[in-house]
C-alpha cells in the first residue's frame, strides 16, 4: 500500500529520482521507518512494457526531454540533442543499465595522491576510503543480487561473445577473465527469477533477472507504507528558508500543475545532469548561485568514463546478440601502471548490439555509409564487440550548465552538457583501442574496426564528494557542504569516475547514506 | 506486411505504361516489376528509381530486395517532398556537370558514390541515410533471413536453452 503524505508533511523525506541512488535509498529509509515522498520525472511501467526491440524501448523509456551537445567530441555532431542515454521512468537508469557490478579499486579512491597534480585534470580524492566503503559493497552485493561472493551466485555461464573475446584475450596475455560480477541472477534470488540469457539487457529486462529499481526497490519501498512515489512529478526548484536550510521541493505534477511538497531533508538522485540542474536551477537571492554551490563546482568535472567499442568480424557465426548484453569482462588493464602512458586504468567489457543499433551506432558520422558499413553488417551473425570503460580524469570545465534563452516543456533552462577529452583520455582509448584489436586477431577475426562512443549512460561527477567545501559540492556521506538537510545520492557524487560501471557503487553509497541519514534523524540533527 | 493485390496490379499497369522511361534508367537501376512496391514508388517510378539507386549506394545489400529500401521512405516523401525533390535535382546538376548525365545514369558505383560524398553533410543526403539507417534496419522481415539476427526472444525463453553459450571455436 502506497503511503499518501500530504503537501504541507514537513517530516518527510523529499527524493528526486528513483533510479540507482534515489530508489535504493527511499527503500532503505523505509526499512528504518523513515517517510519519504519519491518525485520522479518519469512514468510508471509495467513488465509487460518492457519489449525485446531495441528502438522501441528507445523511444519509449529514454530521457528525451531537450538538451545540447557541446564540447569538442563528436557527441555533438552526431548526437547534437542526445548526450546521455538514460532513462525517464520510474525505476530510472537501472531499467537500462547493463548489470555489470564492480566494485571500484582501492586506489581508485585516491587517485589524486596517486598520481600527484596532472596538468589540465581538476583531480582530487575521494573523501572515503574504499575500506570504509567495501561493508556497503557487500551489502550492496547481497540487496542487488551480485554474482560472486556476496550472494554465493555462481557467475554466469560464458555466453558465445565472451567465449571469442576471452579466447583472444587469452592469446594476447590476459588472465583476469570473468562472466560477472554480474547483478543478473544466475539462480532464482530475492523472489526474482534466474536470467533466461535472452539478450536486450539495455532494454528492460523482461523477467526480472536483472536487479532494477523499478521492480525491487520501488514498489517494496511503497508496500512498507514509508513511501510515496509520485509519477510524471519534474522537480523545478528546492526551495529554502531564510537560515538557508531546505524546506521542500516545487515540482509540476502530470498535468503540468505546480506542487509544492515540504521536507525535513532532501536528497537529489536526478543523474549526473539533471542533478546539477536542479541546484543550478534553485538559485535564490541567498544562494545566486545555486543551492550548495559555494565551491563553484556544481555541474563541474562531469565525467563519462573514456570510451569506445571494438568489433570484430570472426570466421564463424557468433550470434553475439544471445545472451546477456554485458557477458564478460577482462580486469588486467584496469590497474594503475604509468608506464603505458596514461593514468587510470580500463576494463574491457564484451558486449553486444543488435542490427538496429549496430546499424546506427557503428559510424554515426555524416560519412558513416558505403561498403564499408554494409559488408560489416552483412557478416552480423559473425561479430563479436567489446567496450571499453576507462578512467576519465575530471576537467573543470567539462559540465552542465543552463542555456541562456532556451526553455523546455517545463520552462526550465535547458542544459548545455560540455564535455572535452583530457589528453590522458585519449590515450587511454587508444591503448584500449589497440589492446581489444589485438585479442580480436589472436582470435582470427578477419576484420577489425572501432566504433566510437555513443550517447553516454555513465554520467558521474557534477556534485562531487570533497573533503574540503572548497573542492567540491557534498561530503563522504553525500550531504552538501553548503546545506545541512540536502543531499545528493547519485552518481553525481562521484570524485573521480574509476574504471569501473557505477552503479555498484553509487547503490553502496545511497545504503551507507541512508543509514547516515536515519542516524543523524534519531539524534535530532536533520 | 501484404500489399493489397488489386491495387498492385492496377498500380503495375500504370508503372508498366511508363517502364520505357524505366528502361532509359538503364545505367542505373530499373525497379524490379515483379516485386511488392509501395504504391508510392509503383505512381512514381522516375523518382522511386533514383532514391532506390541513391539508397542502394548508401547502404549497399545486393541480396536485399528494393521495396525495403523504397517502404521506409514514404513518410519522409510526405513530409518533405519538395526537399527531396530539390536534393535529387541538384544531385542531377553535380552529375551532369562532371558526367554529362544524370546520378542514376552513372554506370560506375564509385562514381556515384564519389557525387554522394560531396553532399553527404547536406540536410537532403542525411534524411535519406537517416531514414534508412531505421528503415532498412529496423525491419524484422530481413533481420533473420538476411543478417542472422533473431529479434525478440523473451517469449521464447531466451536463449538459455537455444544457444547462447553454443559456440565452438574450431577455426584456429
Amino acid at each position: 500500500m502506497s503511503g499518501k503524505f500530504s503537501h504541507d508533511d514537513d517530516s518527510v523525506v523529499v527524493i528526486v529520482g528513483s533510479g540507482a541512488g534515489g530508489g535504493t535509498l527511499a527503500h532503505a529509509l523505509a526499512k528504518r521507518g523513515i517517510n519519504s515522498v519519491v518525485l520522479e520525472a518519469g512514468k510508471r511501467y509495467r513488465m509487460e512494457d518492457i519489449e525485446n526491440d531495441e528502438w522501441e524501448m528507445f523511444k519509449k523509456i529514454s530521457w528525451l526531454d531537450e538538451r545540447i551537445t557541446a564540447g569538442p567530441r563528436q557527441l555533438t555532431e552526431t548526437f547534437p540533442n542526445l548526450p546521455a542515454w538514460i532513462v525517464k521512468g520510474v525505476g530510472g537508469s537501472t531499467i537500462h543499465w547493463a548489470g555489470v557490478a564492480l566494485r571500484f579499486q582501492p586506489h581508485e579512491f585516491r587517485l589524486h595522491s596517486e598520481a600527484g597534480d596532472i596538468a589540465g585534470a581538476n583531480l582530487l580524492d575521494w573523501p572515503i576510503s574504499y575500506e570504509e566503503l567495501e561493508p556497503y559493497y557487500v551489502q550492496a552485493e547481497r540487496h542487488m543480487g551480485v554474482t560472486g561472493e556476496s550472494t554465493g551466485m555462481p557467475y554466469h555461464q560464458w555466453n558465445n561473445n565472451f567465449k571469442v573475446l576471452a579466447e583472444g584475450a587469452k592469446r594476447v596475455g590476459y588472465q583476469k577473465l570473468r562472466a560477472g560480477p554480474m547483478a543478473i541472477n544466475t539462480q532464482a534470488y530475492d523472489d526474482r527469477p534466474q536470467c533466461m540469457q535472452a539478450g536486450f539487457c539495455m532494454q528492460g529486462c523482461r523477467f526480472g533477472a536483472k536487479w532494477s529499481t523499478m521492480y525491487t526497490d520501488i514498489p517494496r519501498a511503497e508496500a512498507s507504507g514509508h513511501c510515496e512515489v509520485r509519477p510524471n512529478a519534474m522537480a523545478l526548484q528546492i526551495e529554502h528558508d531564510a537560515n538557508g536550510r531546505a524546506t521542500g521541493v516545487v515540482y509540476a505534477d502530470g498535468e503540468g500543475n505546480l506542487q509544492r511538497q515540504k521536507a525535513r531533508v532532501v536528497c537529489v538522485a536526478g543523474n549526473s545532469i539533471e542533478s546539477p540542474r536542479l541546484l543550478l536551477n534553485s538559485h535564490s537571492s541567498l544562494f545566486p548561485d545555486g543551492l550548495a554551490n559555494s565551491s563553484g563546482q556544481v555541474g563541474r568535472n562531469y565525467m563519462t568514463h573514456a570510451t569506445a567499442c571494438v568489433f570484430g568480424v570472426m570466421p564463424k557465426p557468433v550470434h553475439m546478440h544471445r545472451g546477456t548484453t554485458f557477458a564478460g569482462i577482462i580486469s588486467d588493464e584496469a590497474r594503475l601502471d604509468r608506464s603505458r602512458g596514461f593514468v587510470g586504468g580500463y576494463t574491457l567489457e564484451v558486449m553486444s548490439l543488435g542490427v538496429p543499433f549496430f546499424a546506427k551506432f557503428m559510424d554515426p558520422s555524416n560519412g558513416g555509409w558505403g561498403r564499408d558499413i554494409t559488408s560489416a553488417l552483412d557478416k552480423y551473425d559473425h561479430l563479436s564487440g567489446v567496450w571499453i570503460c576507462g578512467e576519465d580524469l575530471p576537467m573543470e570545465d567539462n559540465g552542465i550548465t543552463l542555456h541562456d534563452t532556451r526553455k523546455d516543456q517545463y520552462g526550465l533552462p535547458v542544459p548545455i552538457v560540455y564535455k572535452g577529452d583530457h589528453p590522458n583520455d585519449e590515450v587511454l582509448r587508444r591503448h584500449g583501442q589497440a589492446q581489444a584489436t589485438k585479442c580480436y586477431e589472436a582470435v582470427g577475426a578477419e576484420r577489425t574496426f572501432l566504433v566510437p562512443d555513443f550517447p553516454t549512460s555513465h554520467n558521474v561527477g557534477t556534485n562531487r564528494m570533497s573533503a574540503r567545501a572548497a573542492d567540491g559540492v557534498v561530503n563522504k556521506w553525500g550531504q552538501t557542504h553548503d546545506i545541512d538537510n540536502l543531499f545528493v545520492s547519485d552518481g553525481s557524487q562521484f570524485t573521480t569516475s574509476g574504471a569501473e560501471n557505477p552503479t555498484l557503487t553509487i547503490v553502496a553509497l545511497a545504503l551507507r547514506q541512508a543509514e547516515h541519514i536515519a542516524e543523524r534523524m534519531q539524534r535530532r540533527e536533520l | 506486411m501484404k500489399p493489397d493485390p488489386r491495387a498492385t496490379i492496377l498500380s503495375r499497369r500504370r508503372f508498366l505504361t511508363l517502364s520505357g522511361q524505366g528502361a532509359l534508367l538503364a545505367g542505373g537501376l530499373a525497379l524490379s516489376a515483379g516485386a511488392w512496391l509501395p504504391r508510392w514508388a509503383l505512381a512514381e517510378p522516375d523518382l522511386a528509381s533514383r532514391l532506390l539507386r541513391m539508397g542502394r549506394d548508401i547502404y549497399p545489400h545486393e541480396a536485399i530486395a528494393d521495396r525495403y529500401y523504397l517502404e521506409p521512405l514514404q513518410p519522409l516523401l510526405e513530409e518533405q517532398r519538395e526537399m527531396i525533390d530539390a536534393g535529387l535535382a541538384a544531385l542531377d546538376r553535380r552529375a551532369r556537370a562532371t558526367h554529362g548525365r544524370d546520378y542514376v545514369a552513372i554506370e560506375d558505383e564509385r562514381e556515384r558514390v564519389a557525387l554522394l560524398r560531396e553532399i553527404e553533410d547536406g540536410e537532403f543526403f542525411q534524411s535519406v541515410r537517416n531514414t534508412l539507417v531505421v528503415g532498412l534496419y529496423d525491419n524484422p522481415e530481413l533481420w533473420e533471413p538476411h543478417f542472422g539476427y533473431e529479434g525478440s526472444s523473451w517469449e521464447k525463453g531466451g536463449y538459455l536453452n537455444r544457444g547462447f553459450n553454443d559456440l565452438v571455436i574450431d577455426w584456429l
